[in-house]
């Protein structure tokens, strides 16, 4: 396991973009350089006692800084490559994210990072390298898991291709940070004022309909209903598939248990810790019949 | 032996005044009066990347039954203002497997390792409690008498006095280290059910556990928490908790172990003052692992200014002879 950083780091920036988005940029090198592909951090928000608990979020991105390194000096030059700046992406959807977005450059907050087993965990490369095309497919928030993913898999060679649902086209952000990492990107909104009207899991399955015959990895990462539909799309064309869990958390660090889904065939016991031994699962091992995850 | 209080308030300002800080519980010396709350800290390991455990006085590890437990479905918890409301059902690993798997770690460290122990009938708690005896490494049990008797058609241990002094009494016969009982909150008098563990044989009582809450999603209007009702901790609990120990401590003879959203040495020492020989840190090393140790050493540094010993602070409240009936 990587090491984990638990500190109170800076922000650098916290900008807004639509629909109730924003892109939290902290200055957290030693978590940025540790981070992998799917890990999750925990973020606190400090000197508030009635907003106690950390938030789990997808580490959205890791860069250098985004000051020019110093012209003189060999250190300076290199020194600038390392990633010093983590980025979160997140929406407003209840107290705590709305306090975050109140959150302005030079503001502290709480960072633990990185969290979880991520996509490239030993036990889930196999597939990778099995695939024709790796499919990163998500919902909504659900694009925050994705995008170092997406570069991994650019770095090494692997196809990927990116499917992006929301429910009107103001949820679609960052698809831009992906055009370079993937060979085609597939989006869908609700309302239909972005790409294709309905779920993103209906072109998904067109695709994978056309594409008989090919070996495909799904990546998903969203709501529980797209998480469940993915999964029954991959299992039914004979695909791996994994997923990136959402749930409550207490701590995010293994102990309050808070966390836990239920699952079978992993040998751990009926219920596994969505901090712990996921974020990312096999799908085939989530017991999705119980609806048990409701609007978090 | 420490020099009189008095003497000592004495001594000029500016010499080194180093306070103890250490304290015995049941026969048990603690390095100092912090300990981690049995569900907030797992069995040790968890934060050893964290902090230094060998700093803590104790640490109170994730209730053990017998038989391992799954726990409650999804969702287990839910945040409210300035506090958590949490239904995991006690899962665990049974007391095997913690025996055999986690205790070796614990055993490694300083620090004093105390058991939550619980089980949904009598001979469950003395079951397990039999298991953990062969285990090497463990300082004390601590009864959890919060769960319901389910032979006794669901009535809650903790809520009835003649059921505590049972399950208190039998799991007293069996153990072969120190019983601390740890109360529920959730009973119109807590002395009644105090004063029934102190005479089945208690060494400590640990108060207070969880109190019962809820929360509804006015949108689904279905509860939050899967378990329909669960228990809420964190700061919110403080002034509820700190009364329930102060009315406690002055109602038994055996010690009293502090516990109810402290986040700070300042909290902890109210509840020092109010009259806990010791605290424990609970829903706070989910948000600020290293909560336990800042509070050791916020303790240290007022009884350092304060020139007292821990042992002159606890109970030490002040109580004007105007004041109204503490009990209200």
């Amino acid at each position: 396991m990587t090491r984990m950083y638990d500190e109170i780091v800076a922000v650098t920036e916290n900008r807004p973009l639509t629909g109730g988005h924003f892109l939290l940029s902290l200055r957290a090198p030693r978590q940025a350089q540790a981070t992998r592909p799917g890990q999750f951090a925990m973020v606190r928000l400090l000197g508030r006692s009635d907003v106690l608990l950390r938030r789990p979020m997808s580490v959205y991105d890791v860069s250098p800084t985004t000051r020019p390194p110093r012209a003189a000096g060999k250190r300076g030059a290199n020194a600038h490559r390392q990633p010093e700046i983590l980025q979160l992406l997140y929406k407003i959807v209840g107290r705590g994210t709305r306090l975050m977005a109140e959150l302005r450059p030079g503001d502290s907050v709480g960072l633990a990072a990185p969290l979880g087993h991520g996509f490239f965990a030993e036990e889930y490369l196999e597939e990778a390298r099995r695939a024709d095309e790796v499919l990163l497919v998500t919902g909504g928030i659900g694009i925050a898991a994705l995008l170092l993913p997406a570069r991994e898999l650019a770095t090494a060679g692997i196809k990927s291709r990116l499917f992006f649902g929301g429910r009107t086209r103001a949820d679609l952000v960052g698809v831009q940070d992906f055009e370079s990492s993937v060979a085609g990107i597939t989006l869908a909104t609700e309302d239909g004022s972005k790409g294709h009207r309905g779920y993103v899991t209906e072109p998904l399955a067109n695709y994978l309909e056309r594409h008989r015959g090919r070996k495909f990895l799904l990546m998903v990462c969203g709501p529980w209903g797209m998480l469940r539909a993915s999964a029954e799309l991959a299992k039914r064309h004979g695909h791996a598939c994994l997923v990136s869990m959402e749930n409550r958390m207490g701590c995010g660090l293994g102990v309050c248990l808070g966390c836990s889904i239920r699952v079978e065939g992993t040998g751990h016991g009926a219920y596994e810790r969505v901090c712990t031994e996921g974020p990312v699962f096999n799908a085939e091992h989530v017991i999705w019949a119980r609806e048990e995850i409701p609007k978090i | 032996m420490a020099a009189p209080i008095a003497e000592r308030e004495r001594t000029p300002a500016g010499t080194e005044f180093n306070p103890q800080i250490g304290v015995e519980i049941s026969g048990i010396h603690f390095a100092n009066p912090v300990l981690t709350a049995s569900g907030t800290f797992g069995y040790g390991q968890e934060f050893a990347r964290l902090i230094d455990l060998n700093q803590l006085g104790g640490i109170v590890v994730k209730g053990i039954s017998a038989e391992p437990m799954e726990g409650n479905p999804p969702p287990r918890i839910y945040e409210t203002e300035a506090g958590m409301l949490n239904a995991i059902g006690l899962q665990n690993v049974g007391a095997r497997r913690f025996v055999e798997e986690k205790l070796p770690f614990l055993r490694g460290l300083r620090t004093r390792t105390i058991v939550n122990v619980f089980g949904y009938t009598t001979e469950d708690y003395v079951r397990a409690i039999e298991i953990l005896n062969d285990g090497s490494g463990i300082d004390a049990y601590e009864l959890n008498i919060s769960c319901p008797n389910t032979r006794a058609g669901g009535m809650v241990y903790g809520n009835d006095p003649r059921l505590t002094a049972e399950v208190v009494a039998a799991s007293k016969r069996a153990a072969r280290r120190p019983l601390w009982v740890k109360l529920s909150p959730n009973v119109t008098d807590i002395t009644e059910l105090a004063r029934a563990a102190e005479s089945a044989g208690a060494d400590a009582l640990t108060l207070v556990n969880t109190f019962v809450g809820m929360a509804i999603d006015i949108e689904t209007r279905t509860p939050r928490v899967s378990n329909v009702t669960a228990g809420l901790s964190g700061p919110a609990i403080k002034p509820v908790a700190l009364r329930m120990v102060y009315q406690t401590a002055r109602a038994v003879r055996v010690p009293v172990i502090g516990i109810g959203g402290i986040a700070s040495a300042e909290d902890a020492l109210e509840f020092i003052i109010a009259g806990a020989s010791a605290v424990q840190i609970g829903t706070a090393n989910f948000y600020a692992p290293d909560t336990a140790l800042r509070v050791v050493e916020g303790i240290r540094a007022w009884c350092r200014s304060k020139r007292l010993n821990l042992s002159d602070v606890v109970g030490s409240i002040k109580i004007p002879p105007s004041a109204a009936s503490p009990v209200s």
